[in-house]
C-alpha cells in the first residue's frame, strides 16, 4: 500500500519531530504530500486520525504513520501537528469522529468535475441521487466514483453556492441533487 | 447562467423521481450485495468439495449451500428485473417531463400567435378605410384636375388669341371709334371766367388756347 510512495518515506528522521522550525516546516510539507499521494494511490477518501484508511466503516490496521520496513512510527503529538497542517492547507477536511477526508483535489476541483459529469452525461435538470452519482454505473471511470458521501455533499454544496445545484432532502438526509 | 440569485425550484415531479431513484438505488445495492454473497458462497462450496473429496457431493451441507446459492440467484434475477422496471419507469417519467416541456412550448407559441393575430383583427377595417381614403383621394384629384384643366384651357385660348393679334394684327380692322358728328348747333360756349382783371400776358396766353379747342369742336 505504501509501495508507490517516494523514497523519502523510508527516511527515518521523517518520523521524529524536528526541533528546527525551518526543517520542521519542510518535514510537515513532506508529510502532507505523502498523505495526498497515499490517499490518491489507494483511492482512500477517508483516513482516521491514526492514518489508517477507512472504508465502509471498517478500518485496516495499516497506517501511513507506521513504517514497517524501517520500523518507525510517528509519535501521536507529531501526528496531531501533521493533521493540523493538512487542515490548514485545505488538503484535508475534518469529518466527525476523528476522521479526515483527504483532498488530493480541492473541493472546487471536485465540484467542477462533478459538474462536468452532469454536463457530459446529459443529467442536467434531472434529479440524481447521490448513490447514483457516486456508485452508479454511469459514473464508472470517473475519478469521483466511490467518493465518500459526506465529502460529495461538501462538493455539491460548492455547486449550490454557485447557484448551479439544489440538494434534495429525504428524511433530513441529503439524498438527491438537481443540477442546472 | 445566473450566478447565485437564480433559485432552482424543486417540483413535485422531482420529489417523485427522487423517491423512485432511491428505491432503484436500494435495489442496485441489493443486487451488488447478493452478487458478492453468491460469489462467497460458491467459493465456500468449492472449498468444501476440495476438502472432502470423497463424500463432499453427498454431504447435506453442500446440498443446502448449493440450494441457497440457487435461491439467491433466483432472487438476484428478480431484483434485476425489478431494477430494469424501475429504470424504465424513471426513463419514462423523465421523457414525459420533456414532453411536458414541449407542450408548454407549443402552448406558448400558440398564445403568441393568437395574440399577434388579434392585433391583425383591425386589419380588415384598416384596409377598408384605407381603400375608402384612397378612393376619396382619387375623387378629389379628378375633381381638381378637371376643373383646373377647364379653366386653364380657356385662359390658354385667350392668351393665344391675344398673342396672335399682337403679332399678326387683327384680321379685320377694327373701326376706330370716333365720336359722332354733332348734328345740332353748338350751344353757346359756356361762360368762361372773365379775364379782365388778369395781367396782359395771361390774356395772350389764354387766347391761343381757346382756339384749338374750338377747332377741335369743328373738325
Amino acid at each position: 500500500m505504501t509501495d508507490s510512495l517516494p523514497p523519502i518515506y523510508n527516511f527515518p528522521p521523517l518520523y521524529t519531530c524536528q526541533p528546527n522550525v525551518l526543517i520542521r516546516k519542510q518535514q510537515l510539507a513532506t508529510w502532507c504530500d505523502l498523505l495526498l499521494n497515499y490517499a490518491k494511490d489507494n483511492k482512500a477518501w477517508c483516513l482516521n486520525h491514526e492514518g489508517s484508511i477507512l472504508r465502509d466503516s471498517e478500518s485496516s490496521n495499516a497506517s501511513i504513520f507506521k513504517n514497517e520496513t524501517i520500523q518507525r512510527v510517528a509519535p501521536a503529538p507529531f501526528i496531531d501537528q501533521i493533521w493540523k497542517e493538512m487542515v490548514r492547507g485545505q488538503k484535508a477536511v475534518k469529518n466527525s469522529d476523528e476522521a479526515y477526508f483527504i483532498l488530493w483535489r480541492s473541493l472546487e476541483q471536485w465540484s467542477s468535475l462533478v459538474l462536468q459529469w452532469f454536463e457530459t452525461s446529459g443529467k442536467l435538470n434531472q434529479v440524481v441521487t447521490l448513490y447514483e452519482l457516486l456508485e452508479g454505473d454511469e459514473s464508472l471511470g470517473w475519478e469521483f466514483h466511490g467518493m465518500h458521501q459526506t465529502l460529495c455533499e461538501l462538493c455539491l454544496q460548492k455547486l449550490c453556492d454557485r447557484g448551479r445545484a439544489t440538494l434534495l432532502k429525504e428524511q433530513n438526509k441529503i439524498m438527491g441533487v438537481k443540477v442546472l | 447562467m445566473g450566478q447565485g440569485s437564480s433559485k432552482i425550484e424543486v417540483t413535485k415531479a422531482d420529489k417523485a423521481i427522487l423517491q423512485l431513484k432511491i428505491s432503484k438505488d436500494e435495489l442496485h445495492r441489493y443486487t451488488k450485495r447478493t452478487e458478492t454473497l453468491i460469489f462467497n458462497e460458491r467459493e465456500k462450496l468449492k472449498r468444501m468439495l476440495r476438502e472432502d473429496t470423497k463424500n463432499g457431493t453427498k454431504s447435506p451441507r453442500a446440498r443446502i449451500l448449493l440450494k441457497k446459492i440457487h435461491y439467491q440467484n433466483h432472487l438476484l434475477e428478480q431484483a434485476a428485473d425489478q431494477l430494469i422496471n424501475l429504470e424504465n419507469l424513471v426513463a419514462t417519467v423523465e421523457f414525459k417531463l420533456v414532453e411536458k416541456q414541449f407542450m408548454v412550448g407549443l402552448q406558448q407559441g400558440k398564445d403568441v400567435l393568437t395574440r399577434l393575430n388579434k392585433e391583425f383583427k383591425g386589419a380588415e377595417d384598416l384596409m377598408d378605410s384605407v381603400a375608402d381614403q384612397i378612393a376619396y383621394q382619387e375623387e378629389i384629384d379628378q375633381v381638381l384636375s378637371s376643373s383646373l384643366i377647364g379653366g386653364f384651357e380657356e385662359e390658354l385660348d385667350r392668351e393665344l388669341q391675344d398673342l396672335d393679334e399682337e403679332v399678326n394684327g387683327s384680321k379685320e380692322e377694327a373701326p376706330v371709334k370716333l365720336p359722332d358728328v354733332p348734328t345740332e348747333h353748338p350751344i353757346a360756349s359756356p361762360e368762361l371766367p372773365s379775364t379782365e382783371h388778369l395781367p396782359e400776358l395771361a390774356s395772350v396766353e389764354n387766347q391761343p388756347q381757346e382756339k384749338p379747342q374750338r377747332e377741335a369742336q369743328f373738325a
